[in-house]
């Protein structure tokens, strides 16, 4: 069996659970689309004066993707633990799959729901007028951008749901995200941080995403935020790829 | 017949595996198998020869090793010490190309209740590398022999224990595997769904001459589908043969003796072993279990001797050697069985 054809495969089966639950996907959805409008009705007002922010709202539209991505990420670190406990993981890895592939799969299928979701805020965060100076090229970039941060992601979830085999690890593992976005520029530039907090923004790998998605929506081609945001995508791919094949190991060993 | 039938099984099973020593074929093959976890010896050094073509039934209560016997040797553990191989291919060494030539159902039916049984069957094909028409078609045949067609498209979620048991072997059998490893097939099923899995094993030994390797807690299950029996307990294998030649090894009627004064017997194993004729005499159970050739004439003299000593005596029970009397003269207890809390089942 070619690794590549699994992790198709198994990438369609987490496609269709997803399909087949929808509220879940809706949750998933609803939670940062809600904390975008919050945030916006509440600082975008004052963004212009306070930070020098004209469009507020096309400089909210990465949170609400990176939020999102999270989201995602921890419902699969849920459904991998499902698997183990119910005895499916098992059965995946007494296929002759390479057990790697096995695991890759289900991340696959968290970028391709990163994709969806990321495509969804953007159309709403077209109703609301942010625009993309970067056009369609642009979106695609964003796009792309969101798969590879929901499958890098994704594997700390996988990482977790491996090693410990608990729901409530795994919902745990979900959170991560969240210190890193309030350490990072997620809401206001850095030049208004105080100084302890502009230090943890610049060593913050969440404030390149986020400048580099900023870039397409707000600011127009800037190949140096996107080459730093993707040295921070694949700084995170390899830490979770790390720790996930490692608890791989650990699990079937 | 059954010497001839392994005997084909065995040339069958030497031309896969282009063996030249047909004497020298085992289907599975282990030599002092260990699995440590932290201080507790789940298994402790277990040897076995199982002859192509045959059901191979590994009788254990729970906790005595079984299923950890089986995750080595379907390669999902690694054995802390020995070596093991399967269809003539080391588990460590090979373990993918093991993986490609077994089949296996785990005690838990370990399957997704959110796919359809369709779709799961077509997914685990897929992983086995099967394309295309040859996929549809063996999906399809699978769902007839286990009477899933009419299931086929629903949730899996929806089925029944038994309906999920039987498309847990479907699943194991897709890839048409030499061997196949069932942990516990039946536990926790009702008589009628157990009687269905009992006819699947059997037909996949006798008609297609399938090497199946069976864990159970349950003896008549062990006595029932068997060509040769393993008992394990605490992690070591303590008695071997096929059925016929354990119960023969007894080599004696069983007279077991219910005694109602609990404190009452030790006593009355001490005067029935004392009868003329009695070979041994074994406590379990509150009742004292005693080895005699020709029990009908023996049992007579026994309760004879009981009352004679001022033993009160309750049921008393003449048996010919059963498989828990195997195990019992083993282990010193009788085989314990636990169920989950309620058993499944429903075989439409």
């Amino acid at each position: 069996m070619q690794p590549l054809a699994t992790v198709y495969f198994l990438t369609v089966r987490s496609l269709r659970e997803a399909v087949r639950n929808p509220a879940q996907e809706v949750g998933n959805i609803f939670v940062p689309l809600f904390f975008f409008a919050v945030t916006v009705g509440s600082i975008g007002s004052i963004a212009a004066d306070a930070f020098g922010i004209d469009n507020f709202t096309g400089f909210q539209v990465p949170v609400a993707i990176l939020s999102a991505a999270s989201s995602i990420s921890a419902s699969a670190g849920l459904g991998t633990i499902t698997d183990i406990q119910r005895g499916y993981f098992d059965k995946l890895l007494l296929t002759p799959a390479p057990r790697s592939a096995i695991v890759l799969g289900r991340i696959a299928a968290d970028g391709v729901r990163a994709v969806i979701i990321t495509g969804v805020i953007v159309v709403v965060g077209l109703i609301f007028r942010t625009g993309f100076d970067t056009g369609v090229f642009g979106v695609i970039v964003l796009l792309a951008g969101s798969f590879f941060f929901g499958t890098a992601y994704s594997g700390f979830n996988a990482a977790v749901a491996l090693r410990t085999g608990s729901p409530q690890a795994a919902a745990a593992g979900g959170l991560l995200l969240f210190p890193l976005i309030f350490l990072s520029t997620a809401f206001a530039p850095k030049e208004v941080f105080a100084d302890w907090l502009q230090v943890l923004a610049t060593i913050n790998p969440i404030t390149y995403i986020l400048e580099a998605q900023r870039s397409l929506i707000i600011e127009g081609w800037n190949a140096l935020d996107l080459l730093r945001g993707a040295a921070a995508i694949v700084g995170f791919g390899i830490a979770s790829f790390t720790l996930t094949f490692l608890a791989l190991r650990w699990r079937t060993s | 017949m059954r010497l001839a039938k392994t005997r084909h099984n065995i040339s069958k099973f030497a031309e896969r595996t282009q063996c030249p020593t047909l004497d020298s074929v085992s289907a599975i093959w282990a030599r002092g198998l260990v699995k440590h976890f932290d201080e507790v010896r789940a298994v402790d050094g277990i040897d076995l020869d199982i002859a192509p073509g045959t059901i191979f039934g590994f009788l254990g209560q729970n906790g005595s090793g079984k299923t950890t016997t089986i995750r080595m040797l379907t390669t999902l553990l690694r054995p802390t010490a020995g070596s093991a191989r399967v269809d003539g291919l080391d588990i460590l060494d090979d373990a993918r190309a093991v993986r490609r030539r077994i089949g296996v159902a785990l005690q838990e039916a370990g399957l997704d209740d959110i796919q359809t049984g369709r779709e799961l069957l077509t997914l685990q094909a897929r992983l086995f590398g099967m394309g295309g028409n040859a996929r549809r078609q063996r999906v399809d045949e699978l769902l007839a022999v286990v009477d899933l067609e009419d299931a086929a498209d629903r949730a899996i979620g929806t089925y029944s224990g038994g309906m999920k048991r039987r498309l847990d072997l479907a699943a194991a059998l897709v890839h048409r595997p030499g061997i196949i490893f069932l942990d516990e097939p039946t536990t926790g099923l009702d008589p009628v769904s157990r009687e269905a899995i009992w006819r699947y094993v059997n037909r996949l030994s006798v008609e297609d001459g399938i090497t199946v390797f069976l864990t159970t807690q349950y003896l008549e299950e062990a006595d029932r589908l068997a060509h040769d029996l393993a008992i394990i307990d605490e992690g070591r294998i303590i008695a071997r043969g096929s059925p016929a030649e354990m119960k023969a090894s007894i080599g004696t009627d069983v007279v077991t003796v219910e005694v109602p004064v609990a404190d009452g017997l030790g006593r009355a194993a001490e005067v029935a072993a004392g009868v003329a004729g009695v070979e041994r005499v074994q406590i379990a159970d509150g009742a004292a279990v005693v080895y005699v050739p020709d029990g009908a004439r023996a049992v007579a003299r026994i309760v004879l001797a009981l009352d004679d000593a001022g033993i009160e005596v309750g049921d008393v029970g003449i048996s010919r050697p059963s498989l828990d009397d195997v195990f019992l003269e083993a282990t010193g207890h009788h085989l314990r069985v636990e169920e989950p809390a309620a058993a499944e089942g429903g075989a439409a």
